[in-house]
């Protein structure tokens, strides 16, 4: 019986496996952190979605705004509490919390409003969302406006220079590292609880879950509050805490959330290892391209992912577990 | 003295919103008959506007002409997209054609790029002034609110009056039903795809008299979101409710602008967009078929 309960839980084994593997070439080898630190981030934003993207058959557009949010979130911490008398890495630890509040206060501002719309119409209001949020804060001037908060200097004061410095490019990393897999234990854990069968019902046919007595609503608004609250702690890290500055036009930009889409989807919606499979996929593609065609990077990809969509829709681990149906190796892969 | 400023502004608004009307209408129509949203809107505006460069600069035609051009250029582009992948996305998942378009938005900006590179590239075309009361209204902008009102008008007799154009109307309605009627679905949906795409590239040309700094490849972002709330205030899925949306957001976008500005501290470019996007939740919470609509 406990034996049986462990191998619920064998699918994190590799996903674990592969972090590990990332974080330790990214110690060993010379000049290849930041290739890592790159891939974390899109490998913790991929598990971040596909939590309610891939498990809800919600397309949310906006997604980009709750890193924002995120990201706002730690830079006014640092910004406005750095001259507290020996807050020290307490201002960074409130950052986070302060993102994490953010994101779950919008993302409950949106699933109030949004998640009554469904497929498409749920998709645009999600945009207005994040371009209305974005126009407000730069309209009415709010949290800097357009200039947006500049804060190496306030993280300097609070930290030391040498301890500011370090956070900025080594730890922000390692956080991004551990949300990651933070993350893909709550999608496995949602997945062998009610609340992942309840979500794959929905999934399938939200009318029939509903006839069914399933509380859809509530199901679907815990998918959306947990994806956006880690979304919140991705941006107050791995933008804010790494870039040391925050502006409008660059945490709102939409193209932010089709990447997320296209790590989901090319890895296989609604799987535990499909973000992390797609992640490292579309950075090595992207960072391979950048150096062999530099500029031209997306123009050869486009049409991969034209042909991706239209061929394997069902993504790589659509293809890995037709392989691996029936073998030793099935219970490895979720 | 505000109130000839409003005017003024309220007007090239009306001129403007004419043109954004027709510029939405290939959204909704692909939106009503096939359910896929466009994501890549704007970038195939874009390719209009390089059409209309193209025409003038390289070729010393006027803008006009470009006109059916870019409209029969993008009816091309709508059936090569159509049949290599909108085809099969139509029964998938929201997902996937919202990816898809937006991909085929990032290869026509990325090729556009190759030719013309990524600065922007202004032309003139100088056809005289016309002094309206209120505001000085540069001639091509009559021109381009004219050619608006014209393709928006043949559409509605094309729709109406025409075989081809009723048996859409069906589509639209009810698709079980059409099929029953023995019209061909399959045709209904390549045609109205690339109808919608033909129309939106032509209407990027007649955009091309309302930005006087340029156009370049990345421009289409902003005209994507337009379009998105445009159509949702005329009904998401109604072409015509798209034109009237155009011309209600026109005012809209140019009248708050003017109120805005009124305000100390505040950015009045900005805060215009988010009232747009306000709306756009607004209309979606409380009357998804638009101010138009009838349900």
């Amino acid at each position: 019986m406990k034996e049986k309960k462990i191998v619920k839980y064998y699918p994190l084994i590799p996903v674990f496996a592969a972090y590990l593997i990332l974080f330790l070439v990214g110690h060993a080898v010379p000049g290849m952190w930041q290739l890592v630190a790159m891939l974390a981030f899109y490998c913790a934003i991929g598990q971040a979605f596909n939590i309610f993207l891939g498990m809800t058959g919600y397309v949310d557009f906006g997604y980009v705004a709750f890193m924002g949010v995120g990201a706002y979130g730690m830079a006014l911490s640092v910004h406005r509490l750095h001259d507290v008398e020996g807050i020290g890495m307490g201002v960074v630890v409130l950052g986070l919390l302060l993102a994490i509040v953010l994101a779950t206060l919008l993302s409950l501002a949106v699933g109030a409003v949004a998640l009554r719309l469904r497929g498409a119409y749920f998709a645009i209001a999600t945009i207005g969302v994040n371009e209305g949020f974005r126009y407000l804060i730069e309209g009415a001037k709010i949290w800097g406006g357009s200039e947006g908060i500049v804060f190496y200097g306030h993280l300097a004061k609070a930290l030391g220079n040498e301890r500011a410095s370090q956070v900025s490019t080594y730890w922000a990393d390692v956080y991004i590292f551990l949300i990651a897999i933070l993350a893909a234990c709550i999608t496995l854990g949602y997945m062998r609880s009610k609340i992942g069968y309840a979500l794959t019902a929905l999934r399938e046919d939200e009318d029939a879950a509903k006839v069914m007595g399933i509380n859809v609503t509530k199901y679907k608004i815990i998918a959306f509050i947990t994806s956006s609250s880690i979304a919140g702690l991705i941006g107050a890290t791995g933008w804010a805490l790494k870039l040391t500055n925050v502006f409008p036009p660059e945490v709102f930009e939409i193209h932010y959330t089709v990447e997320c889409i296209i790590i989901v989807l090319l890895g296989g919606a609604g799987t535990l290892l499909g973000p992390p499979i797609g992640a490292l996929v579309y950075g090595l593609a992207k960072y391979w391209l950048s150096i062999i065609i530099p500029g031209f990077q997306l123009f050869i990809f486009a049409p991969i992912i034209l042909v991706v969509i239209v061929v394997f829709p069902e993504g790589i681990m659509g293809l890995l577990r037709r392989r691996l149906r029936e073998t030793a190796l099935d219970k490895f892969i979720e | 003295m505000f109130g000839m400023q409003l005017a003024g502004n309220l007007l090239q608004g009306l001129v403007l919103g004419a043109v954004y009307g027709m510029a939405t209408m290939g959204l909704s129509l692909i939106f009503g008959v096939l359910k896929v949203v466009n994501v890549g809107h704007g970038a195939f505006m874009m390719v209009g506007a390089f059409v209309a460069l193209w025409f003038f600069n390289g070729l010393g035609l006027s803008p006009i002409l470009a006109v059916p051009a870019a409209f029969i250029l993008g009816m091309s582009l709508g059936v090569l997209f159509f049949y290599t992948s909108i085809k099969r996305l139509i029964k998938a998942p929201e997902l996937a054609s919202l990816l898809a378009t937006f991909a085929m938005g990032i290869l026509l900006e990325e090729t556009v790029k190759l030719i013309y590179g990524a600065d922007f590239h202004a032309y003139n075309w100088t056809v005289g002034k016309i002094y309206m009361g209120v505001t000085v209204m540069p001639m091509s902008k009559i021109y381009a609110f004219l050619g608006s009102i014209i393709i928006a008008l043949i559409l509605y007799f094309w729709f109406t009056k025409t075989r081809g154009g009723t048996a859409l109307t069906c589509v639209v309605e009810d698709s079980e039903g059409a099929r029953v009627c023995g019209i061909n679905v399959g045709r209904a949906y390549a045609l109205s795809f690339s109808l919608g795409i033909g129309l939106t590239v032509a209407s990027g040309v007649l955009l091309t008299m309302f930005i006087p700094v340029g156009i370049n490849p990345y421009m289409g972002g902003v005209y994507t979101l337009k379009g998105f709330v445009i159509a949702v205030l005329g009904g998401l899925g109604s072409p015509y409710g798209a034109f009237f949306g155009g011309l209600i957001f026109g005012l809209l976008e140019n009248g708050s602008y003017s109120l805005f500005a009124l305000v100390p501290g505040l950015e009045p470019f900005a805060m215009t967009r988010f009232f747009s996007f306000l709306m756009l939740l607004l209309i979606l919470l409380l009357k998804p078929t638009g101010l138009l609509g009838t349900k």
